[in-house]
């Protein structure tokens, strides 16, 4: 009974590494813009897909997550730009703009169904040797997966109390109209956003992958929910909180599944992702007081 | 011919239910200001409960269901639009209060995925993902063939349609409706000259969930069997982009967009000749859906039928609406 | 008294926006709040409609006590308000919304539209008549069938005015009324509020506009910080130095 339930701990904190690292990308993004953006697990798909690609054609072993980094940045950009930025200018707000990434969505991955012809494809990218810590079994790429979350958080961190930019980034997160009267360049600013965040989402994808040997054109939108949950969860735009959420809904994922069933665990997720909308203080709809808004 | 017949019947069906949907969906966004991205959830609950009402007890061998009481038909689909109004209620008095939009929506929509797990690991409840199969068909004992009673299915489902949308139109038009579009402007407004916006809101969530039950249950009447696959929360975005196009908190627009969209966009691929490899149209019909969604968002959020601006006259106690013109001001 | 508040607290977060302030209304009185920005004047006035919810002390209206009510039940009691940004609602002509107003509760109500019964009907006829007397009176008859959007933005502030006196209300709140009205229209509107209140409607101003509130209120309670400052009638209020060093410092 303990054994199962430290052994359930242990994966639940490999998948709440494979979470927190899209989890921080998300609640970097969306503490900033305020899109709720629900096309970010088609672009964990996309880039996960480049780092297959790679894989195929020489890039190998874990040079797939530089490779899945940038396409999640580069993709994530154009959405940004090229896309959010046009609806916002026709006016578009919080609720018309989930519309929009959900449309998304639905076009990014049905044209990757139709690309990928609807198959599975391996995706294996070293022989993992197991190793025993106590009554947990894990392998080798799982543990080392942990520490590039525990790595990506470090360096979030970092980057944001102690450089000037991060300091721009959570100025502009908490008020961007006090941010850009002190001057700083929002433009930029968002840019930076879409950027990192992008990036982190394709290194997500490609973690995902990595730890589940396989890649489809469902993999990034059955992950999504956990992810929006734990970046809410957690407090929009704060990776640490992003960080211990992932670290809550990947315990109780893999607790429930080793002590239920495994459509219940799915149910536990929603759940909490669910009590976490429900609970985080939204704005007054259609009322005089005041307003979240989009900054893109 | 007859093949012909038969898709053509089905497709009527399928219309007259789309309809349904599209009038729950439009009351709900409408007058609730709600978007029900869950929404197959309650016309998978009419659907489920008209299936074992109608059925006769669980074998337990063969398919586990609860209930099984072998009721008549009509019997059936009332209880399965109870069971929308019921699960709507319930589902509606947590969810309807005062949250962001954008949040309110996943909410909605997480939700439904929670059910679709719920039944598929619960296999007593409805018989997990297998679904249900085998429900009778209604009035079979009257003397018509296979063709006859498809078309007479398809006509009564169409009025059922039809005593929807009027008495979802008069609805509209009164002073509740009237009331509930106050609400969705301006919210605090409106409750200060003394609306009680929540009991508002949940009344037209509750009749909006009572006519997708019984969608549910005309449509599993008619096809015999209903699984989880089958209510996938993708169809609800079908129905959102009909009411895209043919304009949010319209009625008539909401019946143009149902013919425009999953009747005829996503069935005039079927007769084109096959490009690619088997699956590929599919593929292509989703991104098309996803384009279109993106487009109508792009330009006309307000829909291709624009809606009837109402003129007062002295003695008369309610406005009329005035012969069609542009709504002014934003959408 | 018809209005009594006292002691009121709103506080959000740690922050007190308003903290601590009393006031007696009788019928027709008209009472104006002034007070530089941040004051709390909106937050107490939210406070009195039900808009915000209430932190410490009590509110009441003909002696019962309103202060734990929703903001429904209040208008439904007698108390109604207008919104600093002007709240028409925009996509129904004048003329429905304030029928609107006139059905609140009753005829709203989903059992009465279904049953449609006499009463309903006769009621649904009265507030017609109703709203057709209010248009005529303030000479907005010719503008019934026009959507908000179409309308000035003084037209649009009577058009909000109008719709709470459909509910024949006892007190009327007005949250800074002159904004977005032209200059022109200023001195019409003063004119027809002060007709309202001479109706025995208690009124109730928070305006930065002093000249508005010199003209019509018979009463000002000047707030900074949260707090009352002075009170007293507005060439008092004016006069003193507490109130011109919170102004000017």
């Amino acid at each position: 009974m303990l054994s199962t339930l430290v052994s359930a701990i242990g994966f639940g904190v490999v998948l709440a590494s494979i979470i927190a690292v899209a989890a921080m990308g998300f609640t970097i993004q969306f503490g900033l813009t305020n899109v709720l953006n629900l096309s970010f697990g088609a672009v964990m798909t996309v880039a996960a897909f480049s780092a297959y690609l790679a894989n195929r054609h020489g890039v190998g072993g874990w040079f797939g997550l530089a490779v899945g980094g940038v396409a999640g940045a580069v993709f994530t950009l154009l959405l940004g730009r090229g896309v959010f930025k046009q609806y916002a200018r026709r006016g578009a707000q919080l609720f018309e703009m989930m519309m929009v990434t959900l449309g998304l969505s639905l076009i990014i991955n049905y044209a990757i169904q139709a690309i990928s012809h609807n198959n599975i494809y391996q995706f294996v990218v070293l022989p993992s040797s197991l190793i025993q810590l106590g009554s947990i079994l894990i392998t080798r790429t799982q543990l080392i997966i942990v520490f590039i979350s525990v790595g990506v958080l470090v360096a979030l961190q970092l980057l944001l109390q102690l450089t000037k930019i991060g300091k721009a980034l959570r100025a502009m997160a908490a008020d961007p109209d006090l941010a850009r009267a002190c001057g700083i360049r929002t433009g930029q600013i968002v840019v930076l956003t879409w950027l990192l965040s992008g990036f982190l989402c394709g290194l997500a994808g490609v973690v995902y992958i990595v730890n589940a040997q396989s890649v489809g054109y469902t993999t990034g939108q059955l992950f999504l929910p956990l992810v929006v949950a734990a970046a809410i969860l957690g407090g929009a735009g704060s990776p640490i909180g992003a960080f211990v959420a992932s670290l809550i809904m990947g315990v109780v994922t893999e607790v429930v599944a080793a002590f239920g069933n495994a459509s219940y665990s799915t149910v536990a997720g929603f759940g909490i992702l669910v009590l976490v909308l429900l609970s985080r203080p939204g704005t007054v709809r259609g009322g005089q007081a005041g307003h979240t808004q989009l900054t893109l | 011919m007859t093949a012909w017949s038969y898709y053509i019947a089905t497709l009527t069906v399928y219309f007259g239910v789309n309809v349904l949907s599209a009038l729950s969906l439009n009351l709900q966004f409408g007058f609730a200001g709600v978007v029900n991205f869950g929404y197959i959830i309650f016309q998978a609950v009419g659907a489920y409960i008209a299936a074992v009402v109608v059925l006769g007890p669980s074998s337990g061998t063969f398919q586990q269901y609860v209930f099984g009481a072998r009721l008549p038909f009509g019997v059936a689909l009332l209880l399965a639009t109870a069971a929308g109004a019921v699960l709507s209620l319930l589902i509606g008095l947590f969810s309807l209060r005062n949250i962001r939009r954008d949040y309110q929506a996943a909410i909605l929509l997480i939700i439904s995925l929670i059910g679709t797990q719920v039944v598929q690991g619960y296999v007593p409840l409805f018989n997990g993902s297998n679904g249900i199969t085998g429900v009778p068909r209604p009035l079979s004992a009257l003397p018509l063939n296979l063709q006859q009673y498809q078309w007479a299915y398809a006509g009564w489902v169409l009025l059922a349609a039809g005593i929807v949308y009027a008495v979802v139109t008069w609805l509209s038009r009164s002073a509740w409706g009237r009331a509930l579009r106050a609400t969705r402007d301006q919210e605090d407004a409106a409750a200060a000259i003394g609306l009680n916006v929540t009991a508002l809101r949940l009344q037209v969530f509750v009749i909006g969930g009572a006519v997708a039950g019984l969608s549910g249950g005309l449509l599993v009447e008619y096809i015999g069997a209903w699984s989880p696959d089958a209510w996938g929360y993708a169809e609800t975005f079908v129905i959102f982009t009909a009411l895209f196009v043919g304009g949010i908190g319209n009625y008539r627009g909401a019946v143009l967009g149902v013919l425009l969209v999953p009747i005829i966009f996503l069935e005039v691929p079927r007769f084109l000749p096959q490009v690619g490899y088997p699956g590929l149209m599919d593929s292509v019909e989703w991104i098309a859906i996803g384009a279109a969604w993106m487009l109508c968002l792009y330009f006309r959020p307000q829909g291709i039928v624009p809606e009837r601006r109402n003129r007062a006259r002295r003695g008369e106690a309610a406005p009329h609406a005035a012969p069609v013109r542009e709504r002014v001001g934003a959408a | 008294m018809l209005l009594v508040a006292r002691d009121v607290v709103v506080a959000y977060g740690g922050v007190r926006a308003v903290n601590g302030v009393s006031v007696d209304l009788a019928p027709a009185a008209s009472l104006g709040l002034i007070g530089p920005n941040g004051a709390g004047k909106s937050s107490f006035l939210g406070a009195l409609g039900g808009q915000v919810p209430l932190t410490g002390g009590s509110i009441e209206l003909e002696g019962y006590e309103i202060g734990d009510l929703p903001a429904f039940k209040r208008a439904r009691r007698g108390i109604t308000r207008t919104f600093q940004m002007t709240s028409e609602f925009a996509r129904m002509t004048v003329f429905e919304n304030l029928i609107t107003a006139g059905h609140g509760a009753t005829g709203a109500s989903l059992r009465n539209v279904v049953l449609r019964r006499s009463e309903t009907r006769q009621a649904e006829r009265d507030v017609a008549t109703l709203a057709w007397a209010i248009l005529d009176r303030f000479e907005m008859s010719h503008v019934a069938d026009l959507y908000g959007a179409e309308l000035s933005g003084g037209q649009r502030r009577l058009v909000e005015i109008m719709r709470c006196l459909m509910r024949e209300p006892k007190v009327l709140l007005l949250d800074e009324p002159m904004v977005g009205v032209a200059p022109h229209l200023v001195e019409k509107l003063i004119t027809d509020l002060r007709s309202i209140r001479d109706d025995g409607i208690a009124l109730v101003i928070v305006e930065h506009a002093l000249e508005v509130v010199q003209e019509l209120c018979s009463r000002v309670v000047v707030m900074a910080l949260g707090r009352p400052i002075a009170a007293g009638s507005f060439d008092e209020v004016v006069a003193d130095p507490a109130v011109q060093a919170a102004y000017v410092g």
